[in-house]
C-alpha cells in the first residue's frame, strides 16, 4: 500500500502545483489585462474609499471637498462642491461609475495622498496612528473672478476667459452652459446614470469645458494673428496703405470679398486695424501666401492642443491646409477669421496675453501648486513660455493697433475702463453662415489692460447669437462690456488690489 | 505471576511510563515554537488589517493575542500531555490556515467574526475532546458500522422536512433552533472511519477479484456492495441536496481509498469511467450543473451576472498581484460569499501570490505530514484512515481553490480551517485530532517513545488491581481477565 500512498502524495501535490501555476497566470500574468477590463471596479473603488483632499481656489474658496459617510453608506466618503456650477469645468467631477474628469482625474494621485513623495513624506506619520496622506490642490482660478465672469456672461451661451499675460495663470475660465457636479456624484448609479444621460444629450454640451474644450469661428479677432504674421514677414508696416474699396475679387475666383456689411473702407494700418475691414486682411493673408500663413499660424500654436494642465484640451484650427495653393479664396476668407478657422476662447486670451506679453505666448495653467496632507507643497507650477510668435517691437506695434480699436475703433463703444486705465482690444463678429440662419453670429472680444503694463488679458465668446433687426450683432457691443465688466472687476473693482494669491489651504494639519 | 496482576503492572507503571524520549520531547518543542509563531504572525496580521481597514491599532489586540495563544497552547499542553509522540506540525498549520482565515473573516466582517471566535473556541474543544475520547486509533476500527449509520444519518438529516434548510441552493443545512449546521461536514469523517475499517478487514478479498464476469475480474459481489452502497448513497443523497462539491469530495475519497487497499490501479480507472459517466449524466440533466459548467468555461460574458462571483474573484487576485493590496486595504467584499467559499480570492487579492501561495504551501504540507503517518504506521486500518482524512483535506482545498481561480468547475464546499462556520472548523479540527492521534499510535509502535497506557487503561487496571488485592486479601480466586488487551 506504501506505493500508492507515495503517488497519492505526488498526485495531491501536482494538484497544488497546478493551483499554484494558475495562481501565478491569474495574480501576474494576466494581472494588468483584469485591472483594464471594463467592469473591473476594483482601482476606482479603491480610490472611492480613500480620503480625498480638497480642491481649493487661489482666494482660498473650496470647490471640492470629501466628508466621510455614515457608517453602512455603499461608500466611506462623499465628495461635495461647494461652489455648484461655478468651477465645474475646472474641477471636473468624481464619480465611482461614470469617472473623472479635468482636476478631478489629473490630480487624482495628489488628492489621495498616493503620489511617491506623499507615500513617503506620510511614513513618519504612520506612528502617530494617522495615515491620511490626503493632499490638496489649488488652483489658480480666483473664486471672485470667477463668480464675476458667471455674473457677467448672464445665462448666455459662450466663455469667460481671464488670464495674466506674464505667466500665463488662468484666473477665470467659466463658460455657459455647464453643470452642477453635485447633482449626481453621490447619486445611486441608476439615478446619476440618467442625470449624466440627460447632461450628455442637452444642447450646448453642458459637460464640456466650453472654455478650453471646444473651438469656434473667431471672425475678426483672427486680423491679430495675421496682422502679427506679416508684421513679422516685413510685408507690412504701420505706413503700409489699403486703398478704399467695397469688394474685391481675390485671384481664382470671380466672387468678390466683402467688409462687414458690405462697407467701404480703407486706410492705414492703424485704421483698417481699428475700423476692422475685411479686405486688407483678405490681401495680406494672400500677400503672405499660404505658406507663411500656415507656418504664421502654427507660429501662434494653432493646430496644437492647447497646453493647459488639463485633460482633453482642444486645438485650433486654420481650417484644412493641404490644397490651399489652389484655394487661395480660401486663404483670403481666413486671414480675416471666417471660412475654416476655429479658435478655442482660451487660445484667443492667450493671444491677447501674447501680445501684451512681448510676444511670448504662456503656457496656460488652471493649478497653482499641490500639497501634501500637512500643508507642505508638493509641487508649485512655474510659468513657461509656449510660443513666441512675435518680436517684442511688434508687439508694441500690435498693443498700439489693438488701443486703436479700443479708443477709435469696434470697441470704442463698450471697452472704456474705470479710472481711464488704457486698455488694447479687438473684436470680432463670426459669421457662421448656416444657410438656415443667416444671422446666426460668434460675437468675440479679447483684450488686456492696463495695455501700457498689462495684469490681466480676458477673451470672451459670446456663442450662437441671433441679431435682430434692431440689434446687429457685434463683438464691440455685445462681447466688449463683458470685457469690460471683468477688467473693471479685476483692476478696480471688488477684485483689485488682491495680492496675487499666498500659497493658503484649507487642509487641517492638526499643528 | 497472573495475567491480570501483570497487566495492572503494566498499566500501573511498574514499567517506564513517562520515560523520557529524545524524539517525542523534539517533536513537543518544535510544535511549541511553531505554535507561538503562528500566534505572533496571526496577532500581527490582526493589527496590520485593523491598520489597513480603519487606520487604527485595535483597541483588544493584547486580549486578542493572549486568547489565542492561550488556546493554541492549550491545545498544544493536551498533545503534550495525551499525544506527546505525534508529530509536530500539524497542530500549528491548522492554526496558521485558521487564523488567517479569522483575520480574513474579521477584515470581511465584523459579527461574523464574533460567532467565528465563538466556534473557533468550541473547535479547540473539540479538538482536544477527540484526543481525550479517542485514546487508542485502533478503537475507531471496531464501530465501522456505526460510523457507517452515523454518516448515514448525517448526511440524510438535511432531506428531512422541517429539519432541513435550503441555503444559497444547497440543501445542506440542518436548523435546530438558532444552530445551523452542516451534517455533511461530520459525514465525510464518519464515512473515512468506515471505509477504512471495512477495507481493512476485507481489502484481501477485494482485491482477489474472483468474480468473472466476461474478461471482467471482478470482487465479489457480496464484499464489494456495502462500500458501492456507501457510495452509491453519499452521492445520491448529495446530488440530491445539489452539493456538488461534497458529492465530489466523497467520491474521490471512496475511490483513493479503495484503490490505496486493493493497490489496484484499475480502481482509479474504475473511479475516473464512473465519475466522467455521473459528471456528464447530471452536466445534461440539472440546470445548474450547466450553468457552473458554463460559466467555468466563459465567465466573461457573463461577468455582470451569473458569472459575477468568478470574475470578481479573479478581478480581486488581479488586483492582489504578487504583493497583494495590504490586509484590509482591497476590496474583497466585492465577491459574494468572500467569507465562505471566496475566502481565498480575499487572501489572494490582499496579501498577494505571496500569500496564497502560502497557503497552498500549508496544505501541502498538511498533506504531506498526513500521508507520512499513513507511511510509517504498520497497521491497514490506520494506514487507510490517515489516508482518507488527508485525501479529505487536499482534495477539498483543491476543489474550492480550484474552484475560486477557474481550474476546476465552481462547486460550494468550505476551506477547511480558513472558510467561516462552525461545521467545517469543528469538523476539521476533529480531523486534525484524529490524524495527531494516529501519528502518536504510529510513533510508540515505531518504539520512538514507550507505549504507555491511555488514562483509560490506567482506570481500568487500578480497578483491576483493587479486585486482585481484595481477592488476594481475602483469599478468593483471582477473577477473570478476559476483554483486557495490552
Amino acid at each position: 500500500m506504501n506505493r500508492q500512498i507515495r503517488q497519492l502524495a505526488l498526485g495531491l501535490i501536482a494538484c497544488y502545483v497546478v493551483l499554484f501555476v494558475a495562481l501565478n497566470y491569474w495574480q501576474v500574468g494576466r494581472e494588468q489585462e483584469l485591472n483594464a477590463r471594463f467592469d473591473n471596479t476594483r482601482q476606482v473603488l479603491r480610490e472611492f474609499n480613500k480620503p480625498r483632499g480638497p480642491i481649493v481656489t487661489s482666494d482660498g474658496i473650496v470647490a471640492a471637498v470629501s466628508f466621510p459617510t455614515a457608517p453602512g453608506e455603499p461608500y466611506e466618503y462623499r465628495r461635495e462642491y461647494p461652489t455648484d456650477d461655478l468651477l465645474a469645468d475646472v474641477t471636473g467631477y468624481f464619480t465611482f461609475a461614470f469617472g473623472s474628469t479635468q482636476v478631478e482625474r489629473l490630480y487624482g494621485d495628489v488628492l489621495t495622498g498616493s503620489t511617491a513623495e506623499q507615500q513617503v513624506r506620510s511614513l513618519g506619520d504612520l506612528l502617530s496612528g494617522d495615515i491620511d496622506a490626503a493632499g490638496s490642490v489649488e488652483l489658480a482660478l480666483r473664486h471672485d473672478a470667477q463668480s464675476a465672469a458667471k455674473f457677467l456672461l448672464g445665462g448666455q451661451e459662450g466663455s469667460v476667459v481671464v488670464i495674466e499675460p506674464a505667466t500665463g495663470a488662468i484666473r477665470a475660465m467659466y463658460s455657459n452652459p455647464t453643470y452642477d457636479p453635485n447633482t449626481f456624484v453621490n447619486a445611486d448609479f441608476e439615478i446619476a446614470q440618467e442625470v449624466i444621460t440627460e447632461l450628455q444629450n442637452a444642447d450646448g454640451n453642458p459637460l464640456l469645458a466650453q472654455a478650453y474644450q471646444e473651438r469656434y469661428m473667431p471672425g475678426s479677432t483672427f486680423k491679430v494673428v495675421t496682422t502679427a504674421i506679416a508684421l513679422e514677414a516685413g510685408i507690412l508696416s504701420l505706413e503700409t496703405v489699403f486703398p478704399n474699396e467695397s469688394q474685391w475679387v481675390p485671384p481664382q475666383t470671380n466672387d468678390p470679398i466683402q467688409n462687414y456689411n458690405g462697407s467701404t473702407c480703407g486706410g492705414d494700418l492703424a485704421t483698417v486695424f481699428a475700423r476692422s475691414c475685411n479686405i486688407p486682411f483678405a490681401k495680406t493673408a494672400i500677400e503672405l501666401g499660404p505658406e507663411a500663413m500656415v507656418a504664421g499660424t502654427e507660429a501662434w500654436g494653432i493646430g496644437e492642443e492647447i497646453p493647459i494642465d488639463l485633460p482633453r484640451a482642444a486645438a485650433s484650427t486654420f481650417g484644412n491646409t493641404d490644397n490651399l495653393a489652389q484655394e487661395l479664396p480660401l486663404l483670403a476668407i481666413r486671414g480675416f477669421g471666417q471660412s475654416e478657422d476655429q479658435m478655442v476662447p482660451l487660445h484667443m486670451a492667450m493671444i491677447a496675453g501674447t501680445v501684451a506679453n512681448g510676444g511670448q505666448m504662456m503656457k496656460p495653467y488652471a493649478v497653482e501648486a499641490t500639497y501634501d496632507q500637512a500643508g507642505r507643497v508638493l509641487d508649485r507650477t512655474s510659468p513657461e513660455v509656449w510660443k513666441t510668435p512675435v518680436s517684442p517691437a511688434n508687439a508694441a506695434l500690435m498693443t498700439d493697433l489693438m488701443i486703436g480699436v479700443a479708443e477709435r475703433g469696434t470697441a470704442s463703444c463698450c471697452i472704456a475702463l474705470e479710472g481711464g486705465i488704457p486698455v488694447a482690444a479687438k473684436t470680432g463678429t463670426a459669421e457662421l453662415g448656416d444657410p438656415d440662419n443667416l444671422d446666426l453670429s460668434h460675437a468675440w472680444i479679447i483684450a488686456f489692460a492696463p495695455a501700457d503694463a498689462p495684469q490681466y488679458a480676458v477673451a470672451v465668446a459670446l456663442t450662437n447669437v441671433q441679431s435682430t433687426p434692431d440689434v446687429a450683432v457685434t463683438g464691440g457691443r455685445l462681447a466688449g462690456p463683458i470685457a469690460k465688466g471683468m477688467l473693471d472687476f479685476l483692476l478696480t473693482g471688488p477684485g483689485a488690489g488682491q495680492a496675487p494669491p499666498t500659497p493658503t489651504t484649507t487642509v487641517d494639519d492638526g499643528t | 505471576m497472573t495475567e491480570a496482576r501483570r497487566f495492572s503492572e503494566y498499566a500501573n507503571g511498574a514499567t517506564a511510563r513517562g520515560a523520557d524520549s529524545p524524539i517525542a520531547r523534539r517533536r513537543r518543542s518544535t510544535e511549541l515554537t511553531l505554535v507561538v509563531m503562528v500566534a505572533l504572525i496571526i496577532g500581527a496580521a490582526y493589527t496590520i488589517a485593523a491598520l489597513g481597514t480603519n487606520a487604527e491599532i485595535p483597541a483588544g489586540i493584547g486580549i486578542f493575542v493572549g486568547i489565542l495563544l492561550a488556546l493554541l497552547l492549550f491545545a498544544h499542553v493536551v498533545v503534550r500531555l495525551v499525544a506527546r509522540g505525534a508529530d509536530g506540525t500539524l497542530l500549528p498549520l491548522a492554526a496558521l490556515l485558521h487564523g488567517i482565515g479569522f483575520v480574513m473573516i474579521t477584515r470581511l466582517d465584523d459579527e461574523l467574526a464574533g460567532l467565528q471566535a465563538t466556534w473557533s473556541i468550541v473547535a479547540i474543544l473539540a479538538f482536544v475532546a477527540t484526543l481525550l475520547f479517542v485514546q487508542r486509533a485502533t478503537d475507531l476500527a471496531r464501530y465501522g458500522w456505526l460510523f457507517f449509520a452515523v454518516g448515514a444519518v448525517l448526511l440524510l438529516l438535511p432531506m428531512l422536512p422541517g429539519l432541513g434548510a435550503s441555503i444559497n441552493g444547497a440543501r445542506i443545512w440542518v436548523s435546530l433552533g438558532p444552530l445551523n449546521f452542516q451534517p455533511g461536514e461530520f459525514a465525510k469523517i464518519a464515512l473515512a472511519i468506515f471505509f477504512a475499517s471495512y477495507l481493512a478487514e476485507r481489502r484481501e478479498l477485494i482485491a482477489a477479484s474472483t468474480w468473472k464476469v466476461g474478461p471482467l475480474h471482478l470482487p465479489e459481489p457480496r464484499y464489494i456492495a456495502p462500500i458501492l452502497l456507501a457510495w452509491g448513497f453519499a452521492v445520491i443523497v448529495m446530488v440530491g441536496e445539489k452539493d456538488l462539491g461534497s458529492s465530489l469530495l466523497f467520491f474521490t475519497l471512496f475511490v483513493v481509498m479503495i484503490w490505496v487497499a486493493t493497490e489496484r490501479v484499475g480502481y482509479l480507472l474504475l473511479g475516473a469511467i464512473l465519475f466522467g459517466g455521473a459528471a456528464y449524466f447530471s452536466w445534461t440533466q440539472f440546470g445548474h450543473v450547466q450553468t457552473r459548467v458554463d460559466i467555468w468555461i466563459d465567465p466573461w460574458s457573463r461577468s455582470l451576472d451569473r458569472g459575477y462571483q468568478i470574475v470578481q474573484s479573479l478581478y480581486g487576485l488581479s488586483d492582489g498581484g504578487l504583493t497583494g493590496t495590504g490586509l484590509g486595504r482591497g476590496n474583497p467584499n466585492q465577491v459574494p460569499e468572500a467569507q465562505n467559499d471566496f475566502i481565498f480570492a480575499s487572501i489572494g487579492e490582499e496579501m498577494g501570490l505571496i500569500g496564497a501561495s502560502a497557503i497552498l504551501m500549508s496544505f501541502i504540507l498538511i498533506v504531506g505530514a498526513g500521508l507520512r503517518i499513513a507511511l510509517r504506521t504498520d497497521r491497514t486500518f490506520e494506514k487507510l484512515l490517515a489516508v482518507g482524512l488527508t485525501t479529505i483535506v487536499g482534495v477539498q482545498g483543491f476543489i474550492i481553490i480550484g474552484g475560486v481561480i477557474k481550474v476546476v468547475p465552481l462547486t460550494g464546499i468550505t476551506l477547511p480551517f480558513v472558510s467561516y462556520g462552525g461545521s467545517s472548523l469543528i469538523s476539521n479540527y476533529i480531523l486534525l485530532a484524529l490524524l495527531i492521534r494516529l501519528s502518536d499510535s504510529s510513533a510508540r509502535r515505531l518504539g520512538e517513545l514507550p507505549d504507555d497506557p491511555t488514562p483509560t487503561e490506567r482506570w481500568k487496571a487500578w480497578r483491576l488491581t483493587r479486585t486482585v488485592h481484595r481477592a488476594e486479601n481475602k483469599g478468593r480466586p483471582i477473577p477473570e481477565t478476559a476483554g483486557l488487551s495490552t
